[in-house]
């Protein structure tokens, strides 16, 4: 669930997703799931002549299985949070198999 | 209904009215034909005929054969469903209904049933369909239509022994074989029949019949027998309740309605319609594929009729032969509730009318009886898996769906604070920290949020380019520095030079006016305090204990691991404790403090703080390795809060005797050839200042005269000078110490001159080992802005300096001086006053300014 | 002692685990389609999500001159903050 918790904050942020299929995207962060898929409002196609079939599309839903990077607006990232929440994730995990 | 002038409330409150007409009516007009007598003796009754058993029987199980049957000839299919089903229902149903009545005696409950049948018709209908028929309808009409809905259909003159075997079969058979001209010829010979005689018969037959729905029961449950097990067990519940066997017998009982003798437990079936039908599968788990082929369309329409439904298969399955007749008697009573839907009863009641006054009328009715079949048959299929999940079922499913859900979206409020952190720590915390959109309310993450604001400090974890942290950090020290050469301005001063030389007119200022007092504070308690006592010991021992990356790494971990737990104790501190604590918080608190206690042991031992130093080891302790990482030199505040003043004081000593060795120092001296660092490095010295730096310089900012002496005479002692002098980190902790040592003189009039003495002697070493290189002391060139640390490093000097010492200083940094006064003059305004402001640092400690070299 | 303490606190020793080491450290990834990272790690869980901050990322691309040899090209992006779905991870390791 990390990583669900982490996209939360990021919710309302703008950030570009790299589909595995090379489109880039950039729009808002509206929402996002525990499979990491992802809704995206305001968006614009990184390459647009490339891709040009997306763009008349204002919102979408990716797949999070789909999704290669996104990139993140690093103001928007506690990384010394998000190391201690990867720590407690590992070790809850650990504990877990251990129980 | 109306026609009949029954109430179809009760039918259509089932609703099995208006989608059951259609097969019901199909049916209902041959049984309407056939038992014309009936209707002759009473609307209701021919209603009830037409509407019982037979239609949904037909219904049922043709629902999977109606397109091959009706295809396009619905009145035709209908026909031979009737013939089929009836038949086939007389045979089992002789049997069954033998075995029924010699275990049964229901003769009384017959005769009342008729007798009761009659007198209320619409009573007793709407009764019986509501109870008996719901779940013995349904048992039986399953079982029955699993045998052999069809096939047995064709067996007409099955039909016509069981119309011979009961009294009631005539108008039962009558139905089921014919073809229009035997219904008609059925029609007639009713008709000619007085009416009290088909009522006679009817009457008679059921006891018959009677017995033989029970009999059919017991055939039922014989193919289901699990069913009846089943509708003992609770979980069927679906349909028990209609088969219960007690039901039966009470039924009989209430004999006023022979076939709804079930009553009560219909009642109860009529909500558990489905289920029951799905128990009725589940009895039988084998019958249930073949029958389930007969049932689906069985099943469907009990969800939308079920109450016709039952009635009219349980009628039907009941009275497959002999028992039809009382059915069509009750009939009526059930008619009534067929009739329920509009359509159906006029349909049904027209077709036994139409059929006798027109066949072209008749021919008509056929054709809305073959949409209406149709439209039954459409509706079967798409209600096939109607009933498949009792309501339990799906508020089973419906609770899973709404569990994952809540699983999923941050329900987790719901699983106590302790799991929202688990499962959420970095958005329940991260929402405290900048004043989250939406705040928990249960705000487990205050207190983590504090970890991460204050004891973090350096929030150089948000985002590596906002260093607040840092900058606060220089600030505090500047203002120590400018406290310090504020103190000593405000002392009297003994000279005042003015010296007219190439930097212009400069007035020095000397600010040390020493001031003999003879408190003595533990003058020597400093160095072993340091932990510099300690080390000797086990030096070599341990000397050969390996660090490498890895190993450097897992203590950090391991470190991390200890701090968080310990910030996750800390938050289950229990209520403070007061005089009239009960024993079980006493006992609470003092298992706290020993699982601190426990923590603050291993977090020390994780650190690796005292392992012994090896002055020759060629890598370097492996404290000191932790603080290369910058995971390592991010814990350090973190640490710093949880371990007591004698820890920190061996963490500072650590550090300083370590000082050249510090990567942050080794690796930060600018060479000729690359005269700035590399970004890495910046970034690494970065770190450190806004992490490393602010505790220690907290601490120091509190120290007694004897901790600052102990750590300068370390730095000197154990430590390359020239290295440590050229670095920012090196700079800033010796600036640390001078002008902690300059404020403590300053504010302690009673000073130990012991103490000061050693100090001047520490002091002198220093600017005699800095004097050399403080042409190189600062980084990079002239147009090099970040040379603040340099300044107040001179600033610190300066105020402690001898008149003498200050113009060796104003010597050595003359150039630079002048050169950032002559840069500054071409930069803008802003700028130039912050170059300016910075060599001020220096001028002001000494009594001058740059305003006076204009 | 340092040694047997270490063993003792990390009874379970998982390939993670080393993940974890990397943990605020400049790593390298490898990833499928001929792409590998270079940045330090914020954050992963099991299924080798990543966050890597100050990423460099490099893409290596084998095309065909006009002589029908093989000539590789590399293509460099940075990131401040990125995101890396675990399905595409084939390894991590420490830089350097």
């Amino acid at each position: 669930m990390l990583f669900f918790s982490f996209f939360k904050t990021l919710i309302d942020h703008e950030v570009t997703v790299e589909l595995k299929n090379e489109i880039s995207i950039r729009g808002t962060l509206k929402s996002v799931d525990q499979f990491l898929n992802i809704k995206l409002d305001n968006i614009q196609v990184v390459e647009e002549i490339r891709w040009p079939h997306l763009s008349s599309t204002k919102n979408l839903f990716i797949r999070g299985s789909v999704v290669r990077y996104i990139h993140l607006p690093s103001s928007a990232v506690d990384t010394a949070l998000l190391e201690d929440a990867s720590r407690r994730e590992a070790t809850a995990a650990k504990d877990k198999k251990a129980a | 209904m109306s026609f009949f002038g029954f109430d179809a409330t009760l039918p259509r409150d089932r609703g099995h009215s208006s989608q059951a007409p259609g097969f019901g009516q199909a049916q209902d007009a041959f049984a309407g034909l056939s038992g014309r007598g009936a209707a002759d003796d009473d609307d209701a009754i021919d209603f009830e005929e037409t509407y019982d058993g037979l239609g949904d029987q037909l219904d049922e199980t043709d629902d999977t054969f109606n397109d091959d049957t009706f295809g396009n000839d619905k009145a035709v299919g209908k026909d031979f469903d009737f013939a089929g089903q009836t038949s086939r229902v007389a045979d089992a149903i002789e049997g069954e209904g033998l075995l029924w009545q010699a275990k049964q005696p229901p003769p009384n409950i017959h005769a009342t049933r008729h007798t009761t049948q009659p007198a209320k018709p619409a009573k007793s209908g709407y009764e019986p369909y509501a109870q008996p028929t719901y779940i013995p309808d349904l048992e039986a009409n399953a079982s029955i239509w699993g045998i052999n809905p069809k096939r047995q259909a064709q067996n007409q003159q099955a039909h016509q022994r069981q119309e011979t075997n009961a009294a009631a079969a005539p108008a039962a058979p009558a139905r089921k074989m014919m073809s229009l001209e035997e219904v008609e010829a059925m029609m007639l010979a009713q008709n000619k029949k007085p009416t009290p005689q088909s009522m006679p018969q009817a009457q008679p037959p059921p006891p018959a019949a009677a017995p033989q729905p029970q009999a059919q029961y017991p055939s039922h449950y014989g193919q289901m027998p699990s069913q009846q097990g089943g509708f003992s067990g609770p979980p069927q519940i679906l349909q028990r309740p209609q088969q219960p066997p007690p039901s039966r017998p009470p039924p009989k009982a209430h004999a006023e309605l022979p076939g709804h003798a079930i009553p009560p437990p219909g009642q109860q079936q009529p909500t558990i319609l489905q289920r029951n039908r799905q128990s009725v599968p589940d009895q039988p788990a084998r019958h249930t594929p073949v029958q389930q082929a007969q049932r689906p369309p069985s099943q469907p329409r009990q969800i939308l009729q079920n109450p016709n439904r039952l009635s009219g298969h349980g009628q039907p399955i009941t009275q497959p032969g002999q028992q039809k007749q009382g059915e069509f008697q009750r009939g009526p009573q059930l008619g009534p509730s067929h009739a329920r839907g509009p359509s159906f009863p006029g349909v049904v009641t027209h077709p036994e009318q139409l059929l006798h006054l027109t066949e072209e009328e008749r021919a008509a009715y056929l054709i809305e009886d073959a949409k209406r079949a149709k439209r039954n048959h459409k509706i079967h299929l798409l209600s096939k898996d109607n009933g498949l999940m009792t309501p339990q079922d799906k508020n089973f499913i419906t609770r899973i769906q709404l569990q994952q859900l809540m699983a999923a979206t941050g329900g987790l409020e719901e699983h106590g604070p302790e799991a929202a952190l688990t499962e959420d720590f970095y958005y329940q915390v991260y929402c405290q920290i900048r004043g989250a959109p939406r705040q928990n309310p249960h705000q487990p993450a205050s207190q983590f949020a504090q970890t991460y604001l204050f004891q973090t400090g350096g929030r150089y974890g948000m985002g590596r380019r906002h260093h607040r942290g840092g900058d606060n950090h220089m600030q505090r020290m500047e203002q120590q520095v400018q406290r310090a050469v504020e103190a000593a301005k405000a002392k009297p001063k003994n000279k005042q030079l003015v010296i007219e030389g190439s930097l212009g007119k400069i007035s020095f200022s000397n600010s040390k006016t020493p001031k003999p007092l003879l408190n003595i504070k533990r003058p020597d308690h400093g160095d072993g305090a340091q932990g510099s006592g300690r080390r000797p010991s086990g030096v070599n021992a341990h000397g050969s204990t390996i660090i490498d990356r890895k190993t450097t790494l897992r203590n950090i971990e391991n470190v991390y691991d200890c701090l968080m737990k310990l910030e996750d104790h800390e938050r289950r501190m229990p209520p403070p404790l007061a005089e009239n604590s009960d024993p079980q918080t006493i006992q609470a608190h003092m298992e706290w403090q020993t699982g601190t206690q426990r923590l603050h042991e291993t977090l020390w031992q994780d650190l690796k703080i005292m392992e012994p130093i090896n002055p020759n080891s060629l890598t370097p302790h492996p404290f000191i390795a932790i603080l290369s990482h910058a995971k390592g030199k991010k814990a350090i505040p973190r640490i710093f809060r949880q371990i007591d003043e004698q820890q920190r004081i061996i963490m500072l000593t650590m550090i300083v005797v370590h000082l050249d060795m510090l990567s942050v120092v080794a690796k930060a001296v600018p060479s000729p050839d690359e005269p700035n660092l590399s970004p890495a490095i910046r970034e690494e010295v970065e770190l450190f200042s806004h992490a490393v730096m602010p505790p220690l310089f907290a601490h120091i900012a509190e120290s007694p005269l004897n901790i600052v002496i102990g750590l300068l005479g370390l730095i000197l002692d154990r430590t390359n000078l020239h290295l440590v002098t050229r670095t920012k980190i090196g700079m800033s902790l010796l600036t640390m110490l001078i002008s902690r040592a300059e404020l403590v003189k300053q504010s302690t009039p009673e000073m130990n001159p012991g103490d000061w003495e050693q100090w001047m002697q520490l002091y002198n070493r220093l600017f005699d080992a800095v004097e050399p290189v403080l042409p190189s002391i600062f980084p990079g060139s002239v147009n090099d802005t970040e040379d603040v640390y340099v300044w107040q490093f001179l600033a610190a000097m300066g105020v402690g300096a001898s008149p003498e010492q200050q113009q060796r200083l104003v010597l050595g940094v003359k150039d630079r001086v002048m050169d950032t006064v002559a840069v500054s003059k071409a930069l803008p305004a802003e700028l130039a006053s912050v170059r300016l402001g910075h060599v001020n640092l220096f001028m002001r400690a000494i009594g001058l300014d740059v305003e006076l070299l204009g | 002692m340092s040694d047997a303490e270490e063993t003792a606190s990390n009874p379970v020793s998982e390939p993670l685990d080393l993940v974890r080491l990397c943990l605020d450290e400049v790593v390298s990834v490898k990833l499928r389609g001929d792409r590998e990272l270079k940045g330090r790690l914020h954050a992963y869980d099991s299924h080798c999500n990543l966050v890597l901050g100050d990423v460099e990322e490099t893409i290596y691309i084998t095309e065909e001159d006009e002589h029908e040899q093989e000539v590789q090209r590399i293509i460099k992006k940075q990131s401040e903050m990125l995101f890396v779905r675990g399905d595409s991870v084939v390894l991590i390791s420490p830089f350097q």
